[in-house]
C-alpha cells in the first residue's frame, strides 16, 4: 500500500514504507498522526479535566442529597440557597475571611474553567504573535504604532500644503485608564514595564498635533473625570412665596461659618450679616475670594444674595462665604461647569485650622531665645 | 501510484540542504569555484533512491521550484544600499570571506556572494512556506519592527520583534504553560540585539536545532545562522526590500500549494 502525500500534513506522517502492507493500519496512523504533539497534548488535557469535572459533579449531587437528608428536607427541591443555610447551621463559621468559611457549591462555580486551545489542529497558533506571550497587547501596541506612523505622513503632507491643523484634542476632564482596565480590556496580565510602555506610546500619540484626527483610537484608553461629582447629589433649585428661585449653602473655614441664601435674578445687591461688601469687607483680598465663584460661573451682577457669618476673623469669614457662595451656585449652572468649579478648587473645604500653641514655646512655631 | 518519504517540513527541506549547507557553511570558503558548482548540479539532480511521482514531480528535486531566482537582480540589491557593511573597527572576522573590500573606512559587502545567499534563503523559505512549515520574523531594529510585524502578519506567518522572553524555544512548555509547537524556521532581519549582541534568539534557535535565515552584517556573527545573507542590517531601503522578497518567496509558495493540492486531487479522481 502505498499513499498519495503531497506537502499537507505530512510533517507528523510516519514513513509510509513502514505501514506499507496493512491498509487499515496505515489509514488510520496517517490520520491521527496528522494532529500536532501540541494539540495532541491538549486534547489530552481537555479530556482530563472532562472527566475530573464530571466526577466532581456527580459527587456534588449526591452530597446535595445527603444534606437534604439530614436538613429534613426533600432531595428533589433542594436549591443552593437551602445548601447555604444548611452549612451555616451545620458547620459555623466564625473565620474573619470568608474564603476561608466552609462552602458547597456546583464544581463549575467554584473550579476554574480551562483556557480554550490558541492553535489549530495542525499545531499553527491562531495569532500572529503568539510566540511573543502577549499576542494581544503586543498587536495593540502594534496599531498604536500605526497610528503614529500615519500622523507623521498626516503632518509632512500637511507641511507641504501649509497647512495649520483645525482643532485641538481636548483631554481635559479626563485621564488614561489604569493598568487593571487595560488587563481585563486585552484579557492578559501585564508587567508595570509594559503597561508604562503603552502608556508612553499614548502620551505621544495624544501629544501629536493632529493627534484629533483618532480622537476614538486615543480615547478607547481614557476615562472621564467627571465621575467624581456625578456621584454628589446637587439639590434642586427653591421657589419662595414671591415666586422668586432662590438656593440656600453653608460654608466653613477655620472657625468661621456662613450661611447664605442666592437669589435668581438679581441685580448684584450683597447683604452680609445687615452689612454691604465693602462696608463688612474693607480689604480687597477678602472681597476678591467673595467674588471669584460669582465670577467663575459668570453669575457676578446676575444674582443677589444674603449672608449670616459666625465666628473667624476677616480672611476666613471670607473663605467661608466663598465656600458658601459655591456651593450654593452649584444649582444655577450646568452639570459640566461643577465639575469645572470641582477642578478649580471651589467646592473643597480648606481644611487647615490653627495650630496649636506647645509648651517651651512662644506659639505654634516661635521659640523664646 | 506514488510515494514519497514524508517528514516534519523542517526535517524534509533541511535533509535536501544539509548538502548546500556542507557547501557554504565553511567559513572561510571563498565565492562557489567551478568545482563546488559541479557538487551542486549533482545534487539538484534527482536521487535514484528515492521513489518519485512520475506525473508530479518532488518540489525539492527542483532547482528553482518558486522562482526565487527572478525574483530580484544584484542591481536592485545595489540600489538598496545592500552592500553597505559597518566601519572596519566592529568588523567580525567570520564575515571576512563575504566582504569585497573597504571604502573610506567602511566594510564593502560582495554583493555576488549576497545575491547567491539571498537565493537559497528564499528558496528554503519557501519550502517551508509549501509545506506549511511555521515560519517566524525576529528583529530589534526598533524603526523597523513595525514593518517586520506587519509583513508577517500578511503573509500569515509569525513575528516576535519585542523583548525575547528566555526560554522562549528552550522552555516552551513552561512558557506557554502546554505543549506548543515551535516555528519550523527563523528569518532574523538583523541578529543582533543591542549594537555589542547577538540576538538571544539565535542560540535558543541552534539549541532546539531550528533552523535559521540571518541578514548578516560586517559586524555581526554569522556561525550559528544555518543560511546567512551578507548585507546591510540597517537601512531603512534594504530591510523594506528583504521584507518584500520574503513576503513575495512565501506568498508565491502558499499559491504554488493550493495550485499543487487540486492538480493532485484532480489526478486521484481520475
Amino acid at each position: 500500500m502505498v499513499v498519495i502525500l503531497h506537502g499537507l500534513g505530512c510533517r507528523y506522517m510516519a514513513t509510509s514504507v513502514i505501514s506499507s502492507g496493512r491498509p487499515e493500519d496505515d489509514a488510520s496512523t496517517t490520520k491521527a498522526e496528522q494532529i500536532s504533539k501540541a494539540m495532541k497534548a491538549y486534547l489530552e488535557r481537555a479530556r482530563a479535566h472532562e472527566s475530573f469535572m464530571e466526577k466532581e459533579i456527580h459527587d456534588y449531587e449526591i452530597g446535595k442529597r445527603h444534606l437534604a437528608k439530614i436538613m429534613g428536607a426533600d432531595p428533589d427541591n433542594f436549591t443552593q440557597e437551602d445548601i447555604d443555610q444548611a452549612i451555616q447551621y451545620l458547620l459555623p463559621s466564625n473565620l474573619f475571611d470568608r474564603k476561608s468559611r466552609p462552602l458547597m457549591k456546583h464544581p463549575t462555580k467554584i473550579i476554574p474553567q480551562k483556557i480554550v486551545a490558541q492553535f489549530g489542529a495542525d499545531g499553527r497558533p491562531f495569532d500572529p504573535l503568539f510566540y511573543t506571550g502577549f499576542p494581544r497587547y503586543y498587536a495593540q501596541i502594534h496599531d498604536l504604532g500605526m497610528v503614529f506612523e500615519n500622523l507623521k505622513k498626516i503632518e509632512t503632507e500637511m507641511m507641504v500644503k501649509k497647512m495649520q491643523p483645525e482643532k485641538e484634542l481636548d483631554l481635559g476632564g479626563s485621564h488614561w485608564i489604569n493598568k487593571q482596565s487595560v488587563e481585563t480590556m486585552l484579557a492578559e496580565e501585564l508587567s508595570p514595564g509594559q503597561y508604562n510602555q503603552l502608556i508612553n506610546l499614548l502620551d505621544r500619540i495624544a501629544e501629536h498635533p493632529y493627534a484629533y484626527k483618532f480622537h476614538d483610537v486615543i480615547f478607547k484608553f481614557r476615562t472621564e473625570l467627571a465621575a467624581q461629582t456625578s456621584r454628589l447629589e446637587i439639590p434642586e433649585l427653591k421657589v419662595s412665596e414671591a415666586g422668586r428661585l432662590y438656593q440656600e449653602a453653608t460654608g466653613g473655614r477655620k472657625t468661621a461659618v456662613a450661611k447664605v441664601t442666592v437669589w435668581d435674578n438679581g441685580t448684584g445687591k450683597v447683604d452680609i450679616n445687615g452689612k454691604n461688601l465693602l462696608d463688612y469687607f474693607p480689604y480687597i483680598l477678602d472681597r476678591e475670594q467673595i467674588m471669584f465663584p460669582l465670577q467663575f460661573t459668570k453669575k457676578l451682577g446676575l444674582v443677589d444674595f444674603e449672608a449670616v457669618i459666625t465666628g473667624g476673623g476677616h480672611s476666613s469669614q471670607a473663605g467661608a462665604l466663598r465656600l458658601a457662595l459655591a456651593n450654593a451656585l452649584r444649582s444655577f449652572v450646568e452639570r459640566g461647569m461643577v465639575e469645572k468649579m470641582r477642578l478649580a478648587g471651589l467646592l473643597t473645604r480648606d481644611p487647615r485650622m490653627r495650630e496649636r500653641k506647645k509648651y517651651g514655646q512662644e506659639g505654634a512655631r516661635r521659640k523664646y531665645t | 501510484m506514488i510515494s514519497v518519504v514524508c517528514r516534519s517540513p523542517r526535517q524534509h527541506v533541511l535533509k535536501y540542504f544539509s548538502k548546500h549547507i556542507k557547501v557554504l557553511g565553511t567559513p572561510y570558503s571563498t565565492r562557489v569555484d567551478a568545482k563546488q558548482e559541479e557538487v551542486l548540479d549533482k545534487v539538484d539532480q534527482p536521487d535514484s533512491e528515492t521513489t518519485l511521482a512520475d506525473s508530479v514531480t518532488d518540489p525539492l528535486k527542483h532547482d528553482d521550484y518558486f522562482n526565487v531566482k527572478s525574483m530580484f537582480t544584484k542591481h536592485d540589491l545595489f540600489k538598496a544600499r545592500v552592500h553597505f557593511g559597518h566601519k572596519v573597527g566592529v568588523r567580525n572576522p567570520y564575515m571576512l570571506p563575504y566582504l569585497f573590500g573597504n571604502r573610506l573606512g567602511s566594510d564593502i559587502i560582495d554583493l555576488e556572494q549576497t545575491v547567491d545567499h539571498l537565493q537559497r534563503a528564499l528558496n528554503v523559505t519557501a519550502h517551508m512556506a509549501y509545506r506549511e512549515g511555521v515560519i517566524m520574523f525576529l528583529t530589534r531594529n526598533r524603526q523597523m519592527l513595525l514593518l517586520v510585524e506587519q509583513t508577517a502578519k500578511e503573509c500569515g506567518e509569525y513575528s516576535y520583534c519585542r523583548y525575547w522572553r528566555g526560554g522562549t524555544f528552550t522552555n516552551a512548555a513552561t512558557l506557554f504553560g502546554a505543549i506548543t509547537r515551535l516555528p519550523d524556521l527563523c528569518v532574523f532581519i538583523g541578529t543582533h540585539n543591542s549594537i555589542f549582541e547577538q540576538h538571544r534568539a539565535v542560540v535558543e534557535a541552534a539549541k532546539m536545532n531550528i533552523p535559521t535565515v540571518g541578514i548578516v552584517d560586517s559586524s555581526s556573527d554569522p556561525r550559528l545562522i544555518t543560511y546567512p545573507i551578507p548585507g546591510n542590517d540597517d537601512s531603512p531601503c534594504a530591510i523594506e526590500l528583504y521584507c518584500t522578497l520574503f513576503k513575495k518567496a512565501i506568498m508565491t509558495a502558499k499559491e504554488r500549494r493550493v495550485q499543487d493540492k487540486n492538480i493532485q486531487e484532480e489526478q486521484v479522481k481520475s
